[in-house]
């Protein structure tokens, strides 16, 4: 979940509102969905205090701004939906002297490409780094690591016109990038430089990388890892600059052009269009005029709007919560509800969502809890209640229940209980090799805490009943998940007498026959061992546990054990 | 005075010798023991436990010596010495050989060689030219007699002789025949006893009177038995009363594990409410984790899901259709969800991905296509997560989460649920609703609460699944879902701060463990 850190002072002026109650800003975000993290309001509150806010849509990018987020909520107080006049569509095109051309090259790896010129009065640091921050969580969280979306901020008056995006060859393509004084090919920057190496992944095995330059080919970035040091930096005090979004989904490339670009208009500052001419066919046109609007209208009925919400709202009600979140909603004949997304906003897939918008914006604090009407039965599992049943005897027993994860390391789910590590299901991406297998067994845990409880009384019975994963090649996954009962008595006399008359008394009580067999299981000595035998299916072993796994978890007092796989003991 | 119950603690032994004594008399072991029929052993203990009432002082400690008789010489008491028993048989009989004298007296090799020497010293016996034992003279002679005699007066005196008792040429034979250690050969072990004299000091009287008082003497009795049962002998006295500020001593139980209780107590709530419980594989596919929840393959959403992958085998064999088909379909383009859908290429490849599950939710919409209508379903099940193991994230734990599929069913039926396990589960007295952002929902709510202790948190998060889930799976009717965390009320319950306890192998901290929760 993006979080961001906005200005106070900025935040404030731009919400055309300022909070001093904690409660009350906290319960004003909440319509944007957006959590107070952190806001020390004991600062003096100079133009230096910032507020550390999370934002929990991940479909709602607009809001991870200073000027998205402050936009909703002043919107939801004000119900003035601002209008940005500056964007195309595709029934409205614009006239601009500013042109990128996308040659075919690029296309392969890195199709889409929207771009916008901000004019306006000097940038300040504030925004500066406010610019930035957008830039980052755009193209981080939204962009998916820049892979989806990535962005370049640039001096405008430093460039020459048309700027040129292109495929180019990444071992004979060099230049200066930032954070360097030297020439670089771009096979050198993924391999070298920090970002270049942070970021390569998103090109690796391409034949062809991604090159922004001007028309005199000089380069302005190389997406989507680095800007060039000598076009691509921005100063304070700049102010006119050029910002384009390169990636590989386009309806998100688009977007977060049309979030800076409203972001900024919002800002005072005047955004001029920019003509992107593609080589190829693109589901906006081959010459698209950016900032673009590209999104449809969606409506919803009132009927389910109401259904869904269990509300009775009338139309006139359902159309002012919409205004309040910043929709241009309409009716025409009383029944639909019409919207029109705003520019910033590509978060309209099913009409539920308009519904939830009318939620938010008619107030959830207006729709009354309502205890549910229908009857249901509840009832737990048959495992869950066969397993009460196990584990109350097991208690009469004399048996401490333990509950262990079920993540753990190869050393102790397999060499310390000598068990082929192959018989476990291991993780591919482990964090560390402590969580890297998942149990086959709950012995390993009951060793475990004999290995930690030498100093607690003995005798120790122990018992925990727990799920396990098992590899099984008929299965449809490979894997099959078990509901296991694993028990283990430790003190001087523990042996395979003892565990016996204890299965047996279980197992009398559970009321299954069963009989044993002598096995050869490695974590029991041999000739101490059984399998369980009910209606000649192996349903669980017992025995003395093996002095060498004894000495694996630093034991010095006999063990005897056991696990029963308790679903196979289930009626069918 | 010393209140009553102090005197009613006292062992009938103490009483005895209160009432006994008066303060300032002095007495010691031998002297308690002859006065009041006490067993060896019993006077010092109630000597010991009135010294350190503060009743008994010693006086004077001398070291007395005394010859007990060992188990060999209770046999040779009883049977007669050996000496005596061949010198006997000899003239009884008329001569013998050795080995006919051990048969005939079921002596061993050892003990026929050694008396037959003393004899022999003695002048006793001798051997004939056939080797054969024949009596020389017609009486044991002193020595040997003398220490018959011994036997006898320490049979006499319960078995222990003290050496003061004793004459000189007594002593002497003692000296020869006792041993300190390794006394098993030998008829006599020497022990040194302390002598001991006490003096009852004059906090006695208080107890003496309060004793008085309460009518007790001292043959009061103690543990019921099954004989005192059996011939009615309880019916001649009355009960001792014990100390009962006495600490117990500790008893370890078999016992449930109170995390393991606190999660059944919460399941137990939820079948009341009409939930019925669902199960699932620990290891699923991105299919069923994620994609039929219509988390888009590509987007950020599944960020906040970063997942565990299987190593082997790394794909399942097949997703059922025709969830695989329209749950693609829905991602693609809406499919007959009403939906637009994500507008991508849906991977049917990666979909089969084996995963550890990640999230409860799962469960919840692989119960969709079995699901009734009206129904209500619920799992506390084992997720697994790439966190780093800390206080507060644990890589393995359980989630709590459920359905309700309705004809009827809308966000205020939701709310009605999340009040009801707001007060019902987690005992809050305040409840708050915000708007929540999950991928499967629409709209999505997360419930706060004030705990009565723990203060305002998030107890869990809600809302109505998407119809790009609920159509692709086969419900035309609204689903509510929801998740509750309780991982917090389950520390508070237990008096724990950290996750990581909940699940510890440490046998004491779990034996000794309890928990303060309560389920309305």
């Amino acid at each position: 979940m993006p979080k961001i850190e906005v200005n106070e002072q900025f935040f404030f002026q731009l919400a055309g509102a300022s909070w001093s109650d904690i409660e009350k800003f906290e319960h004003d975000l909440t319509v944007a969905k957006a959590e107070l993290d952190e806001w020390n309001t004991s600062l003096p509150a100079d133009d230096q205090r910032t507020i550390k806010i999370e934002l929990n849509d991940t479909n709602r990018p607009d809001l991870w701004t200073t000027a998205g987020l402050a936009r909703q909520l002043r919107i939801y107080r004000t119900r003035i939906i601002p209008s940005y006049p500056f964007f195309a569509s595709r029934t409205k095109s614009k006239e601009t002297r500013y042109r990128v051309v996308v040659e075919k090259s690029v296309k392969q790896v890195r199709p889409w490409l929207a771009g916008f010129v901000a004019r306006g009065s000097a940038i300040s640091d504030a925004l500066l780094r406010d610019m930035i921050q957008t830039q980052e969580k755009l193209a981080w969280n939204f962009g998916r690591k820049r892979k989806g979306v990535s962005i370049g901020i640039y001096r405008t008056s430093l460039i020459e016109w048309p700027v040129r995006y292109f495929g180019t060859d990444p071992d004979t393509t060099s230049f200066v990038p930032l954070q360097e004084t030297r020439a670089m090919t771009l096979n050198q920057i993924l391999a070298e430089h920090p970002k270049g190496i942070e970021y390569a992944s998103i090109l690796k095995g391409e034949p062809i990388h991604p090159l922004l330059t001007d028309s005199k080919g000089r380069v302005l970035s190389y997406p989507p890892i680095i800007n060039s040091a000598d076009l691509g930096a921005v100063q304070v005090g700049d102010n006119e600059v050029f910002i384009e979004v390169t990636g590989s989904d386009y309806p998100s490339v688009a977007l977060s052009a049309s979030i800076m670009a409203c972001d900024l208009a919002d800002l005072g500052f005047e955004i001029v269009n920019v003509r992107v001419d593609y080589e190829y066919d693109t589901p906006f046109g081959n010459s698209v005029v950016f900032p673009y609007y590209f999104q449809e209208e969606i409506s919803a009925s009132l009927e389910d709007t109401n259904k869904l919400l269990g509300s009775a709202l009338e139309m006139p009600e359902a159309l002012d919560a919409l205004t309040r979140m910043g929709l241009c909603a309409y009716s025409t004949d009383g029944r639909a509800i019409s919207v029109a997304p705003p520019e910033y906003r590509n978060d309209f897939l099913h009409p539920a969502d308009i519904m939830e918008d009318v939620m938010i914006g008619a107030g959830l604090a207006n729709f009354a809890p309502q205890r549910p009407a229908d009857f249901t039965i509840g009832r737990l599992t048959p495992i869950e209640r066969f397993s009460r049943k196990a584990k109350s005897i097991m208690v009469g027993l004399g048996y401490q229940e333990m509950i262990y994860n079920y993540l753990g390391s190869g050393k102790d789910y397999a060499e310390k209980m000598r068990v082929p590590a192959s018989d476990l299901v291991k993780i591919s991406n482990p964090m560390t090799e402590n969580y890297e297998f998942v149990r086959n067994s709950p012995l390993p845990g009951l060793m475990q805490t004999e290995g930690v409880s030498a100093k607690a009384s003995y005798p120790h019975r122990t018992f925990e009943v727990g799920k396990v994963a098992l590899k099984d090649s008929q299965a449809n996954y490979g894997i099959v998940t078990r509901q296991y009962l694993g028990f283990l008595t430790s003190h001087a006399q523990a042996d395979y007498n003892e565990i016996a008359s204890h299965v047996a008394t279980l197992m009398y009580l559970l009321g299954r026959e069963y009989r044993v067999r002598e096995s050869s299981d490695g974590r029991f000595i041999p000739g101490r061992q059984v399998e369980i035998l009910v209606k000649d299916a192996r349903v669980g072993v017992f025995g003395e546990l093996r002095p060498e796994v004894l000495e694996a978890f630093g034991v010095a007092m006999p063990c005897a054990a056991g696990e029963l796989d308790l679903e196979s003991l289930l009626d069918d | 005075m010393i209140d009553q119950s102090a005197a009613r603690a006292l062992h009938p032994l103490e009483v005895k010798i209160l009432l006994a004594y008066r303060t300032g008399d002095t007495f010691d072991s031998t002297q308690v023991r002859e006065k009041l029929g006490f067993r060896e052993g019993q006077e010092q203990q109630a000597f010991s436990w009135l010294s350190s009432k503060g009743l008994l002082e010693e006086v004077s400690r001398q070291t007395e010596v005394f010859y007990e008789l060992t188990a060999l010489g209770q046999e040779w008491l009883e049977k007669g010495t050996p000496v005596r028993r061949i010198f006997s048989l000899v003239k009884e009989t008329g001569a013998l050989s050795l080995p006919d004298i051990a048969n005939a007296l079921a002596f061993d090799q050892k003990t026929v060689g050694s008396a037959f020497g003393s004899l022999s010293k003695e002048g006793v016996c001798v051997m004939d030219e056939t080797r054969r034992v024949i009596l020389a003279k017609p009486e044991l002679p002193q020595p040997l007699v003398e220490l018959e005699s011994l036997l006898a007066l320490a049979g006499a005196s319960g078995g222990s002789l003290p050496e003061a008792s004793l004459s000189p040429p007594q002593r002497a034979l003692m000296g020869q025949i006792a041993k300190k250690r390794g006394a098993q050969d030998a008829p006599f072990r020497v022990a040194e006893r302390a002598k001991v004299v006490y003096r009852m000091l004059p906090l006695a009287d208080d107890y003496r009177d309060a004793v008085r008082a309460l009518g007790m003497t001292g043959e009061e009795l103690g543990a019921i038995t099954p004989e005192m049962l059996e011939k009615g002998s309880w019916k001649l006295g009355s009960f001792r009363p014990y100390n009962v500020q006495v600490p117990p001593a500790r008893v370890i139980p078999g016992r449930r594990n109170p995390y393991v209780e606190f999660l059944d107590s919460v399941k137990d709530k939820l079948v009341s409410l009409g939930f019925e419980e669902f199960e699932g594989n620990m290891v699923e596919t991105e299919f069923w984790n994620s994609d039929a929840l219509f988390m888009p393959q590509f987007h950020s959403a599944r960020d906040i899901h970063d997942v565990y992958y299987i190593e082997e085998p790394t794909h399942a064999k097949f997703i059922e259709e025709p969830y695989l088909s329209r749950v693609a379909a829905a991602h693609e383009n809406g499919g007959n969800t009403g939906s637009r859908g994500w507008q991508y290429h849906f991977d049917r490849d990666f979909t089969r991905r084996l995963i550890l599950r990640s999230q409860g939710t799962v469960l919840s919409a692989r119960q969709l296509p079995k699901a009734k209508v009206p129904g209500k379903y619920f799992g506390i099940v084992r997720c697994f997560r790439y966190d780093r193991v800390d206080a507060t994230h644990l890589s393995d734990f359980y989630q709590t989460e459920g359905i309700v599929l309705g004809k009827d069913v809308n966000l205020r039926t939701l709310l009605g649920f999340l009040e009801m396990f707001a007060i019902e589960v987690a005992g809050a007295k305040e409840v708050k609703y915000v708007p929540g952002y999950f991928p499967f929902t629409e709209p999505s709510i997360e419930v706060h609460i004030k705990h009565p202790v723990l203060g305002w948190f998030e107890l869990g998060g809600s809302g109505i699944f998407r119809p790009e889930v609920t159509r692709s799976l086969g419900i035309d009717v609204p689903v509510l879902a929801w998740g509750i965390g309780i991982d917090r009320m389950a520390l508070m319950a237990l008096g724990l701060n950290d996750l990581r306890e909940l699940f510890s192998p440490d046998l004491e901290s779990v034996r000794t463990r309890r928990s303060q929760y309560k389920i309305q």
